[in-house]
């Protein structure tokens, strides 16, 4: 697993290949607008994992179902903020990125489980119970990589089978594909598909990919079928991958596996990952940077190293104790008292202030920012914040431990 | 308690808020003031007010005939005290059907779905073997049995509609057992019939409810269907008789007799599906518990 | 049978009382049932001879993985499933759990008239399945469960207030004013109040759902809490919270708890002792700081590597386990847990079964392979189509691709035709073994060393 070290310092130079800004999705609901997701911003560099960490409800699912205009409308609202995108291909051409939030429905879908692809928290229900393994990881090759199932074709490739390599035939092509001359052709068609399959699922580490190629996914383990989860979601080589709980369903001892898998293939392929979970271990295992959620908001976000060693937001330090460890006695956790808050029509304030510890009454007036304290190190608490652009005064904010004034 | 009766207040203005279950409301209301007031619009039959009036001199008059508003049959029976006196017979039936196949059907059904085991085995078999029988063929042939009457239409249709209850109850309380909170009450030491009286069967029922009220609508049409093929006795002022007795007459122009009895039908049939439609959205238990 | 001796039971955990309960090789099996006649076609070996002590005012921590029967004993100790065999105990003295420890070690057919008689008296007065009616009552009352999941463990029809007086009106403890005042005065011991007592549970959060649930638990006072997963479905921040409670409580009124999870962080941190439970069996169990300091059962260490812990070195990789969980209906001869141990040895209990997988689960393992006829589970005829498949199989078998613990169990691999015979070093179940203060584990190279 790559360990944050590993990382290397140059990394803030790296391309972008994300980069959000400001980005808004609420959802109606009787009472009012959920702001599920209030203006949160973040870029994601080439060849780095970020993790999204935050408790139930925190906005962390739906900022990276929007990646992919996954969030149903209505009664999802996109109401702000792009979600700029640079495809390794636009990168290397030069191009500009395109706002994901608004490309045609068309250009989504290329852009859908071949340049960004998600793994879900639940593959006993992300994959389709009626379909074999091996035609469901084909689906995402027919769809986006035909090319390559008819690049080793010995002659010039006529329409048809570029059609079939889509899986476009309609039923008499398909009658015509089975007879002779085209049978011969087809079927190398096919065969080619196969290899394809049995590599990515090779590449995820399963034993003998022919043979579960065969099976059903309810004839595999939890384990295995998030392992074919992976190969259909790297199948493409895709220049991000959106990590959504990928473990959260499985037992320890397969979940270190499965992370260790998934850390291997970024390094192999230089994919970006954007990692969600609401565990901070795992997090802090898995992720060169980190950026902290609560309630719709970034409240923090820096270098795994750094935001962990030395968290600057009141939400960062409870949740960090708030987690059993080795070190904490009984009865003695630090949780956060009460609850997350309604987010219907939140005012402008500090979204954290009815459980922060710190909070003053200058909190419940004034919406903090995410600031850049240190270099990358930033984070959205008045405590840190400059009086001087507030207009007021000094004593009026909040005081953190080792927040400077 | 105040607050349950809140919540009953929260339910019903839920179900107001959907613009055909309101129309399916008043219909209703309005189906239920005829039935009611059928009395007081016409001159009881005596001595058997649910025998139409005859009046042999006055056969096959078109609506709007004096004393006859909306026209008489081909043996001069009063269309209008059909109408009303067809709705008071049409709440009876479905009345007396909906309470006896509802007690009938929850009791099997909770037999089987709460005691389940053996028990559970032979009562659906005994289910498997009713349903097996299309619905309306099963009550015509015991009706056709029994000979015809309007009581042993009660007791046919009573015989075939208890099924379905036992099949909706028996699958909920089996899905509604899983609950942690029944494991919950065992752990209290509850008794188990107060588990199923307090636990299980408040959070079962709901299907049931929604499943009766369309059958409210469902029954009066299969017993309308089987009076209409003459298994009630002649005369009754029963919608389906109506129909039966005006229906020689429409090739001839004779359109009332069959028309105003058949819309009843309609109405009462609609009235109670689309109630039964606006129920089922509203107690939904993914819906309610918002 | 794997049976305490009565000394290690006792040296478990010293610092607690009395046992509250009582488990002596209990089991629980589910039939298998299949086709229209529902024939019972196998057994489903949920928990199998599971014993241990939980004592008076401890936590015991049972941990393990997924289907590891851990929910299932659970069950069994509240009552809420009946064990198939063994004896779950209440409120067993000293003296007479001694009594049962020398009566059970005695083979059932050698005891003695005496023997048989205490033993009855025993089980009549505190076996679970055989109480009268009212040590049941005790019992019912003593014992209460708190459920992972709030959502479905409250009756969404019920008020707050009878969900929490509930208990109080089955034993007609209190009513009218008097049981709101209870109720009360349980809902404020969990954090809540007044306010909450007309509410339905749909209007709480998880967090707070589970506090009704612990009130309800509450409500008679008990002596003993099962906890199944109290907490998985919180968030960290709401888990923090509803674990100190438990813990204030516990001081306060003098609880003992089972405490159910899959979380090690959260076990370690809540329990007194720990068991450990693999695919229906005991594998290990101790106190909570020499199993996290000093884990015996390869099987523990691997659950300790794969476990992020916040306080741990960032650089210490995690490592998980190869392979999936057997099936529970055939579970592997000798340790359970051999299929996927890194240290695993030959006396482990290699078996055919063992051999059968490994074979398919290599890529050049033949489709031939017609029958398998078992005389054990150690020993089997391969029947193959050909006698070309039939030799290359065994020519795998004993080639050097064979995994070496596998490979020094195997005795025999021999060809006759199309078919090969396999057979293996025949190993009974590994017991657990006490390795000094109360710590016990079931792994055969702590059985060698002594």
């Amino acid at each position: 697993m790559t360990a944050p070290a590993a990382s290397p310092p140059t990394r803030s130079t790296a391309p972008l290949v994300i980069s959000v800004k400001d980005l808004q999705v609420h959802f109606k609901v009787k009472t009012g607008v959920v702001h599920a997701v209030d203006g949160v911003s973040f870029d994601v560099r080439d060849g780095e994992t970020l993790g999204l960490v935050g408790e139930t409800g925190c906005g962390k699912t739906v900022t990276a179902r929007s990646f992919l205009r996954l969030v149903k409308t209505p009664p999802g609202i996109y109401a702000g903020g792009r979600i700029d995108f640079w495809s390794g291909d636009a990168r290397r051409s030069g191009a500009g990125p395109v706002d994901l939030l608004r490309v045609p429905d068309r250009e989504m879908l290329a852009i859908r489980g071949d340049r960004i692809a998600m793994i879900f928290q639940d593959p006993a229900k992300a994959l389709n119970p009626s379909m074999s393994i091996g035609d469901q990881v084909a689906e995402v090759l027919y769809q986006h990589r035909s090319d390559d199932l008819v690049d080793d074709q010995p002659e010039h490739v006529p329409r048809m089978l570029r059609r079939a390599s889509r899986q476009l035939t309609t039923g008499p092509e398909r009658l015509a594909l089975r007879l002779p001359p085209w049978r011969k052709r087809a079927s190398r068609l096919r065969r080619r598909g196969d290899e394809l399959v049995a590599a990515a699922l090779a590449e995820t580490q399963i034993a003998n990919p022919r043979k579960i190629m065969d099976r059903y996914p309810h004839e595999l383990s939890g384990g295995m079928k998030q392992r074919v989860m992976i190969a259909q979601a790297l199948a493409c080589n895709p220049d991000l991958l959106i990590a959504d709980e990928p473990t959260t369903a499985l037992d320890v001892t397969v979940q270190a596996r499965i992370l260790e898998l998934i850390a291997d293939l970024q390094r192999r392929h230089g994919t970006s990952v954007l990692y969600i979970s609401h565990d901070l271990s795992l997090v802090r295992q898995m992720c060169d940077r980190v950026a902290v959620m609560y309630a719709g908001r970034i409240v923090e976000t820096g270098n795994t190293r750094t935001v962990f060693s030395d968290p600057l937001h009141p939400y960062t330090r409870g949740l960090m104790a708030a987690v059993p460890s080795a070190s904490q006695k009984r009865g003695e956790l630090l949780a956060i008292e009460g609850n997350v808050p309604e987010l219907i029509d939140p005012p402008a304030s500090c979204r954290f202030h009815t459980r922060c510890g710190f909070a003053v009454a200058l909190c419940e007036q004034a919406d903090p920012e995410l600031l850049e304290i240190r270099h990358g190190h930033g984070v959205a608490c008045l405590a840190y914040a400059s009086a001087g652009k507030l207009g007021v005064p000094n004593a009026a904010l909040p005081l953190v431990d080792g927040s400077t004034r | 308690m105040a607050v349950r009766v809140r919540r009953l207040a929260d339910v019903a203005r839920e179900v107001l808020r959907n613009p055909t279950t309101v129309a399916g409301l008043v219909i209703i209301v309005m189906l239920l003031a005829i039935a009611i007031l059928a009395p007081v619009l016409t001159t009881p039959n005596v001595p058997d007010p649910y025998q139409m009036p005859r009046d042999w001199t006055m056969r096959d008059a078109p609506p709007g005939t004096p004393g006859h508003p909306l026209g008489t049959t081909s043996t001069g029976g009063d269309v209008f005290y059909g109408v009303l006196w067809g709705a008071r017979t049409s709440l009876q039936l479905s009345v007396i059907v909906v309470s006896i196949t509802v007690t009938v059907g929850v009791i099997v059904g909770s037999l089987a779905g709460f005691i389940g085991g053996r028990l559970d085995e032979i009562l659906m078999r005994v289910v498997d073997v009713f349903l097996a029988i299309p619905e309306l063929i099963f009550a015509l042939a015991i009706a056709a049995v029994l000979g015809p009457s309007f009581n042993n239409i009660i007791f046919a249709l009573s015989v075939v509609f208890w099924v379905k209850y036992a099949r909706i109850i028996r699958g909920q309380i089996i899905h509604i057992k899983q609950n942690d909170y029944v494991d919950a009450a065992r752990v209290t030491g509850d008794s188990k019939f107060s588990i199923y009286r307090k636990d299980v069967l408040p959070n079962s029922i709901t299907p049931v409810m929604v499943q009766a009220t369309m059958d409210m609508g469902g029954i009066v049409l299969t017993a309308a269907t089987l009076s209409f093929i003459g298994l009630a006795e002649a005369g009754l002022a029963e919608w389906g008789v109506l129909v039966s007795d005006g229906q020689a007459g429409i090739s001839a122009g004779k359109w009332w007799a069959s028309t105003f009895p058949g819309m009843m039908v309609f109405l009462w049939a609609l009235a109670f599906n689309l109630v039964g439609d606006g129920l089922r959205d509203v107690l939904d238990p993914r819906t309610e518990r918002r | 049978m794997t049976t305490l001796s009565p000394e290690t039971a006792g040296n478990a955990g010293s610092v607690a009382g009395s046992p509250v309960m009582t488990l002596r090789g209990v089991e629980k099996h589910f039939p298998i049932k299949e086709g229209a006649l529902q024939r019972v076609v196998g057994q489903v070996r949920a928990v199998d001879s599971v014993s241990f002590d939980i004592r008076r005012g401890e936590t015991l921590g049972l941990v393990g993985e997924s289907g590891c029967g851990k929910t299932t004993l659970g069950r069994c100790v509240s009552g809420l499933t009946e064990p198939t065999a063994g004896g779950i105990y209440f409120r067993l003295s000293d003296e007479d759990r001694t009594t049962l420890d020398g009566v059970l070690a005695v083979a059932e057919e050698d005891r003695s008239p005496e023997q048989k008689q205490l033993l009855t008296r025993i089980d009549h007065g505190h076996r679970l399945d055989l109480l009268d009616a009212s040590a049941r009552r005790i019992y019912r009352r003593n014992c209460q469960v708190v459920f992972q999941d709030a959502f479905s463990s409250l009756n969404p029809r019920h008020l707050v207030k009878d969900i929490v007086g509930r208990p109080l009106r089955v034993y007609k403890e209190a009513s009218g004013s008097d049981l709101t005042e209870r109720v009360v005065s349980l809902l404020e011991s969990v954090g809540m109040g007044r306010q909450h007592l007309y509410r339905y549970p749909h209007q709480f959060s998880g967090g707070q759902r589970q506090r009704i649930s612990i009130a309800r638990a509450l409500a008679l006072d008990p002596d003993f809490i099962v906890l199944d997963e109290p907490t998985s479905a919180l968030d960290v921040s709401v888990q923090a919270q509803i674990l100190n409670l438990l813990h204030d409580l516990q001081q306060q009124r003098g609880l003992t708890y089972l405490f159910i999870s899959h979380d090690l962080g959260v076990v370690r941190l809540m329990s007194d002792r720990i068991a450990v439970m693999y695919l229906g069996r005991l594998v290990e169990h101790g106190t909570a700081e020499e199993l996290f300091e000093t884990p015996r059962h390869p099987y523990t260490q691997a659950l300790l590597a794969a476990n992020p812990d916040l306080s741990a070195d960032p650089d210490v990789e995690m490592k998980g386990l190869e392979g999936t969980v057997p099936d529970p209906a055939n579970p592997p001869q000798g340790c359970r847990f051999h299929t996927r141990c890194p240290v695993a040895v030959a006396l482990c209990g290699w078996e055919v079964d063992d051999a059968v997988s490994w074979l398919s689960e290599s890529a050049t393992f033949p489709d031939t392979l017609t029958d398998v006829e078992r005389r054990s589970d150690f020993d089997a005829t391969l029947v193959f189509a050909d006698e070309a498949s039939a030799r290359s199989v065994a020519a795998t078998l004993s080639g050097p691709a064979v995994p070496t613990a596998m490979a020094a169990a195997l005795e025999t691999v021999s060809v006759e035709d199309r078919k090969v015979v396999i057979r293996f070093t025949s190993v009974d179940e590994v017991a657990l073994e006490d390795l000094g203060l109360g710590h016990l584990t079931s792994c055969i190279l702590y059985t060698v060393r002594k």
